[in-house]
C-alpha cells in the first residue's frame, strides 16, 4: 500500500508538473494585471509542492503504513465484472444519439443485470423493459426532456 | 419590526389563496422529485419548469419556483442517505454520515431528521429573513474581491479538516479540483484555457458530471468491485419502529440543527455557493465540538442534522442578496432572478416598495412551503427507506440508468456523459487510495470565483498582496485559516508531548 500510495503522489506530481509547463505556454502577466496563464500556474506550482512533500514523506516512513480499514476497498475475484461494466457504459454512451433513449435504456439495463449475475430473462427482460418505459414517460412525456430519439424515433 | 411583521400577515394572506397554495404544492413536490433524481438539481429543476410559469402572475410564478428551490434541497439529501448519489451540490456532505447511517439500517432516522431539521432551519431562517434583511444586506455589501478571496481560501482550509483521511491528500484534491475548474474560458479575459481547440470544452468541466461520476458512478464501481457475493449480501433494512429517530437521536440532533441554521444563515449572506459552504462549515463545526469526533464518517446523526440545516436555512438567507440588492450569489437563485426578469419584476432595494405582494407574499410561501415538506417528507420516509430493499444487483443499473439520464438532461450532451464516466473512474480509484472527493468538487465550484476575486483584488491593489491582510473582514478570514491549519500541528505536538510524558 505504501507502494502504491507513493506511485498516486507521483501522479499527482505529474500532473501538477504538466499545469505548470501548459500554463507557462500562456501569458502571464504580472501580479496586477494577471495573464490567463498566471492562476493555473500558482496552482501548478503549489501542487508539485505539495505532492512532492506528500511523496518524500512516504518515502521516508520506514514501516508499512496500514490505510484506515474504511477507506480502503475489498478487492475483486476478477476484475471481470468491472471492466465489463465500464465498457457497457462507454458502448452505450458512443451510441446514444443513435440508438435513441429509450432503446439506450433497455440495452443498457439488460447488459448491466446480466454482467451483474442476473441471469434469468425471465426477470431481466421484464425488467428492463418496464425501466426503459417508466424512465421514458417520467423524461420525455412528463418532465418534456429533449432526449434523442435515435433511429426508432420516439 | 411591527412593520416586518404586519408586511407578512398580508403575505400569509397572498399566500394563503387557493390558487397560490396550489402552486406552492407543486412547486415542492417537483422539487422533491428533482432533487431525489440524481443529476437533476434544483438549477435544471426551475429552468425546465421557467415556461410553465409564463401564464400565471409573477407572484404565483415565484412562489412555484422558489418552492422547486428549497423542494430541491429536501429532496437532494434522501439520495445521499440512500445511494451515496449527491442530488444537489448541497447535499455532498450528507453522504459522509447519512450514507453509513444507511448502511447499518439506520436511513429513517437519517432521512427524518433531515426533514425536521431542514423545517426548522427553514422556519427560523424566514424570520430571519423578515427581520433581519435591510441591516444584514448592507453588511454583505462590504465584501469586496479580497474579502471574498479570504473567505474561499478559509472554505478550503475548513473542508481539508473536515474529511477524515489527511490534510495533505485533501489539499492536493482541493488543488487538482481547482486546476481542473481552469479548463475552459477565462473569467476575466475570455481566452480559453487547456481546451485544445474542444467547443465542449469551453464552457468548462460540468459540475454535475464531476458529482455525478466521483461520487454515484464512483460508489457503484466500488459496490462491483467486491467479491460476487458481496452483492448479495443487502444492507440492513430498518423495521417500522426503527424507521423514526429516537428520542436520543433527537437530543443530540437538537444543538446540530439549532447550530446549523446559524451557520448557514450568516453564510447565505455571503457571495458564492452558499448553501454548500454552509454544510462543509456546519459539519466541521459539529465534529470539532463533538465529544466523539471519530464517530463522525461512520454514521453520526449530528453530521446529517447539522448540514442539512445549514443548507436549508443557507437557501432562505440567500434570499436576502436576490431580493434587497437584486444580486444573486449562488447559481438557483441566478436562475430565479432570470424568472423575475421574465415576468416583469426588476429585484433591487425598491422591489419591496413597488412589488411588496411579490415580495411578502413569496416569504410567507416559504413558510407554508417548509411545512407542506415536512408534512410530504416524513410519510415518505418509509418509502424512500424501501429503496434499500432492492437487491444491489438490480438496484445499482438503475443508479447507472439514473445517472445517464440525468447527466444527458443538464446539457443535452453526451459529452458530459463522458466526463461523467471519467470521473466515475477516477472517483472509484480515489476511494481504493483514500482520496477524498468532497475537496475536489468543492474547489471545481468555487475555483472560477476564486480565481476572479484573487485577480480583481490584485488589480484594485496595483498587484499588492497586503490587499488581503491590511482589510479587517480579509484579515479575520485569513487569520482564521491559519488556525484552521496549525490545529493538526498543534494536535500532533500535544499527542507527542503526553507520550513523551510517559
Amino acid at each position: 500500500m505504501k507502494r502504491d500510495e507513493a506511485i498516486v503522489g507521483v501522479v499527482i506530481f505529474l500532473f501538477g508538473l504538466i499545469t505548470t509547463v501548459l500554463s507557462l505556454k500562456m501569458a502571464i502577466g504580472t501580479f496586477r494585471i494577471a495573464g490567463t496563464g498566471m492562476f493555473p500556474l500558482i496552482l501548478g506550482i503549489l501542487l508539485v509542492i505539495l505532492s512532492g512533500t506528500f511523496v518524500l514523506k512516504i518515502s521516508l516512513q520506514g514501516k508499512e503504513r496500514q490505510v484506515k480499514k474504511e477507506a480502503s476497498i475489498e478487492s475483486s475475484e476478477s476484475p471481470r465484472a468491472l471492466i465489463l461494466f465500464l465498457g457497457t457504459m462507454a458502448l452505450v454512451t458512443l451510441f446514444f444519439n443513435k440508438l435513441g433513449y429509450p432503446l439506450s435504456a433497455l440495452l443498457l439495463m439488460l447488459a448491466l443485470l446480466r454482467i451483474l449475475g442476473v441471469k434469468r430473462w425471465t426477470l431481466t427482460l421484464p425488467l428492463s423493459f418496464m425501466t426503459a418505459v417508466v424512465c421514458y414517460f417520467l423524461f420525455v412525456h412528463w418532465l418534456k426532456i429533449p432526449l434523442p430519439k435515435g433511429w426508432i424515433g420516439i | 419590526m411591527f412593520e416586518s411583521l404586519q408586511h407578512l400577515i398580508t403575505g400569509f394572506g397572498i399566500a394563503g389563496t387557493i390558487q397560490n397554495l396550489l402552486y406552492c404544492l407543486i412547486g415542492c413536490i417537483v422539487g422533491t422529485l428533482v432533487g431525489v433524481l440524481p443529476g437533476l438539481g434544483p438549477i435544471a429543476g426551475i429552468a425546465l419548469l421557467i415556461p410553465a410559469t409564463f401564464g400565471l402572475n409573477p407572484t404565483s410564478a415565484i412562489i412555484m419556483l422558489a418552492g422547486i428551490y428549497y423542494g430541491a434541497m429536501y429532496g437532494g439529501s434522501t439520495t445521499s442517505i440512500l445511494l451515496n448519489v449527491p442530488g444537489e451540490t448541497a447535499s455532498v456532505i450528507t453522504c459522509i454520515d447519512g450514507y453509513q447511517m444507511a448502511q447499518k439500517g439506520r436511513a429513517g432516522p437519517a432521512l427524518a431528521i433531515v426533514a425536521i431539521g431542514s423545517f426548522v432551519a427553514g422556519t427560523i431562517g424566514i424570520f430571519g429573513l423578515v427581520f433581519l434583511a435591510p441591516p444584514l444586506a448592507e453588511a454583505a455589501l462590504a465584501f469586496g474581491p479580497p474579502e471574498y478571496f479570504s473567505l474561499m481560501v478559509f472554505a478550503f482550509i475548513v473542508l481539508s479538516n473536515v474529511t477524515g483521511t489527511s490534510l495533505i491528500k485533501s489539499l492536493m484534491m482541493a488543488i487538482v479540483g481547482l486546476i481542473i475548474g481552469t479548463i475552459g474560458l477565462d473569467p476575466v479575459t475570455g481566452d480559453a484555457r487547456f481546451t485544445y481547440g474542444s467547443v465542449s470544452l469551453l464552457g468548462g468541466i460540468e459540475f454535475v458530471a464531476v458529482a455525478i461520476g466521483l461520487f454515484g458512478i464512483g460508489e457503484v464501481l466500488v459496490n462491483i468491485n467486491q467479491p460476487s457475493e458481496m452483492l448479495d449480501r443487502g444492507v440492513l433494512v430498518p423495521r417500522l419502529r426503527e424507521l423514526f429517530p429516537s428520542l436520543q437521536d433527537l437530543k443530540k440532533s437538537t444543538g446540530a440543527i439549532l447550530r446549523g441554521t446559524g451557520i448557514g444563515f450568516g453564510v447565505g449572506l455571503v457571495p458564492g455557493p452558499a448553501p454548500v459552504i454552509a454544510t462543509y462549515a456546519s459539519y466541521m463545526t459539529e465534529r470539532r465540538i463533538s465529544k466523539h469526533p471519530e464517530e463522525f464518517g461512520k454514521g453520526a446523526i449530528e453530521g446529517v442534522a447539522g448540514p442539512e440545516s445549514a443548507n436549508n436555512s443557507a437557501c432562505q438567507s440567500a434570499f436576502i442578496p436576490l431580493f434587497v440588492l437584486g444580486i444573486p450569489f449562488a447559481p438557483p437563485t441566478a436562475i430565479l432572478l432570470g424568472a423575475l426578469l421574465i415576468h416583469g419584476v426588476s429585484p433591487g432595494p425598491l422591489m419591496i416598495g413597488q412589488h411588496p405582494e411579490l415580495f411578502w407574499g413569496v416569504i410567507a410561501s416559504m413558510y407554508i412551503g417548509n411545512f407542506l415538506l415536512l408534512l410530504l417528507n416524513l410519510p415518505f420516509v418509509p418509502l424512500f427507506a424501501n429503496i434499500l430493499r432492492i437487491p444491489k444487483r438490480i438496484l445499482m443499473p438503475l443508479v447507472i440508468l439514473f445517472c445517464i439520464t440525468g447527466m444527458f438532461t443538464v446539457n443535452n450532451s453526451v459529452f458530459d456523459i463522458w466526463m461523467m464516466l471519467v470521473f466515475g473512474a477516477m472517483g472509484f480509484l480515489m476511494r481504493k487510495w483514500a482520496y477524498e472527493g468532497a475537496p475536489l468538487l468543492l474547489a471545481l465550484v468555487l475555483g472560477p470565483k476564486l480565481e476572479v476575486a484573487f485577480r480583481q483584488s490584485l488589480m484594485i491593489s496595483h498587484g499588492d498582496f497586503g490587499i488581503f491582510t491590511n482589510r479587517p473582514v480579509s484579515m479575520v478570514f485569513l487569520l482564521a485559516t491559519v488556525i484552521f491549519l496549525l490545529i493538526p500541528v498543534f494536535r500532533i505536538l500535544v499527542k507527542s508531548l503526553k507520550k513523551g510524558g510517559r
